[in-house]
């Protein structure tokens, strides 16, 4: 009798553990419902370069109607080329659009537009990749700089989120939003202030829509890269503070490419927040809170790892700061702001 | 781990307070008077401002202390610039020791109903109001680090909320802000390692005060629902608690034990106070939070027919 006990038990134990691993893997392996872009409009800010262009191409290869906005007309022009490109079929609709989207007014009117070639439906996703960033130190900022970083980070993507909730729930359009954080909006540092709080805020308000459209059915993903090889690095650069590029000099960055790439299979697997690669990995399980996981086993491998790590190469990037004290003195004091 | 490292002493620094006329604020600044500070309290209204100076006087320990109450709007860098210097007058000029930032509102709502205006509205009360401030609080008019003065250690406290480590329906136009907010004292933390500056930030709950009050007048029904077992906090304990926080030189300050857990579950490379503590407190909430969030859900979901006609009503719905 034992033995049969026990075998019951085990085959038991067996299937439990085979139906759990079968409901994750209908997370993990997306065996689940998957988005498909095919001949859904996609709406693309900051589509005209780096990662934002390299998603309205991504999804222009996979059958998607694609309208890119941006403010520069000359890269919208060669943007539309290359998506043109990637066409799989005549059905496809291209367009690209200028407009500034830091303003409700300016980003409605861009989905106004974006919304002609198809009577008037607004687009089934909108992927939001504006932004810039403009490394310093702290005391150089003025209230002009802190609000243009606030401006080139959080206000670039608020507004079109806001000007397209209200015409896709005004339509009864049950689509979908797609914020781009950073790696800097889970952790920051030395030189990121113009920066990481408009990160930081992206997430604040990816998740209180991610709660908030259950009303209407809409999704909302958020994606939070590292170091993205594109213009925009180039440029971040050769304005950001020694010390950080210190910090930074082991970090390995990701083409646009491939950064399109995981986003896109994160929005298509249903995945709300999206990182790109381990440490950004490391960083979404140790600072989930109440957020939606995808997986609660990889969460808690990569969160142990994490509390481990995390302060081990925290307590460096304080080390490598401190270190920094004399020559910041000196180049305080060349720039007069030391009394 | 149990505060045997040197303890911050309130008595006879100079301590700044913004948002000092009321709530937490205003009890915070009365907990450092009775600690021997000198306080000087910052808010727009005069009224209160003049009220509050009478509690402080209340608060008084010794005939040292210096109370002064200013009006001024610290939502511009100019504004708070003007703010701080005529807190340093008293002191032939030089910049007050401690910063402590609690101006902030909060005014719920479904982003739907938002505008570009409202959006900007939250951020320049909730989180411009605290940065320029601290941008403002000039290390470039403090002594070099290697002097002795300078040992002295400065202060930054921001206030975020617990809607700084989480969010959900209603509050699209105050916990991007309170999130900005710690992404400011995360990169200050590190930052003003350079100066010799500490930097904290505390996530209170709900606190009882007039701005709980007007802030329910205005917040949606259904968040009213999930939020309707939260218990709240007096200014006074969540002053006190914040207070001993920066005194055993704690970064992120939170209130309660919930607080703890949406803390120890979402430090990532943060700065930790004990390892242990978060330890298990973070095990708490891998269990816990999601099956809490789970139930956040719910009550979204069930309210979806009784929104359609909100919005109907209020013509939102072609």
């Amino acid at each position: 009798m034992p033995d049969a006990w026990v075998s019951v038990s085990l085959t038991s134990l067996a299937l439990l553990a085979g139906l759990v691993l079968l409901a994750a893997s209908v997370n993990m392996f997306g065996l689940s419902k998957r988005w498909d872009p095919s001949l859904k409009h996609c709406f693309v800010t900051g589509g005209s370069s780096g990662a934002g262009l390299a998603l309205a191409k991504l999804l222009a290869q996979n059958g998607a109607h694609v309208s890119i906005v941006a403010r520069d007309q000359a890269k919208l022009n060669k943007a539309l080329e290359e998506l043109e490109a990637a066409r799989q079929n005549p059905q496809q609709v291209f367009r690209a659009y200028s407009f500034s989207v830091n303003t409700e007014a300016g980003s409605a009117a861009a989905i106004e537009a974006a919304s002609e070639p198809f009577d008037g439906r607004c687009p089934d996703a909108f992927f939001l990749c504006a932004g810039a960033s403009r490394p310093g130190f702290f005391v150089e900022q003025t209230e002009e700089s802190l609000r243009t970083g606030m401006e080139q980070t959080y206000y670039a993507q608020a507004f079109t989120a806001l000007a397209a909730s209200k015409t896709m729930v005004q339509q009864g359009v049950k689509g979908k939003i797609v914020f781009c954080s950073s790696i800097l909006g889970y952790f920051s540092m030395v030189g990121y202030s113009t920066y990481s709080p408009g990160k930081f805020a992206i997430r604040g308000l990816a998740e209180t829509l991610q709660s908030e459209f259950m009303l209407y059915g809409i999704d909302v993903h958020v994606a939070f890269p590292g170091t993205i090889y594109s213009p925009g690095y180039s440029e971040e650069n050769r304005v950001k503070p020694k010390v950080t590029l210190k910090i930074e000099e082991t970090d390995e960055g990701a083409t646009p490419e491939v950064v399109a790439k995981i986003i896109l299979d994160g929005v298509r697997s249903g995945k709300f927040h999206i990182t790109v690669d381990f440490i950004g990995n490391v960083f979404r399980s140790s600072t989930a809170g109440s957020t939606e996981r995808n997986s609660y086993a990889l969460d808690w491998v990569h969160g142990l790892i994490g509390y481990i790590a995390l302060p081990i190469w925290r307590n460096s990037v304080d080390s490598t700061v401190l270190k920094h004290r004399e020559e910041h003195e000196a180049y305080l004091r060349e720039r007069g702001l030391r009394s």
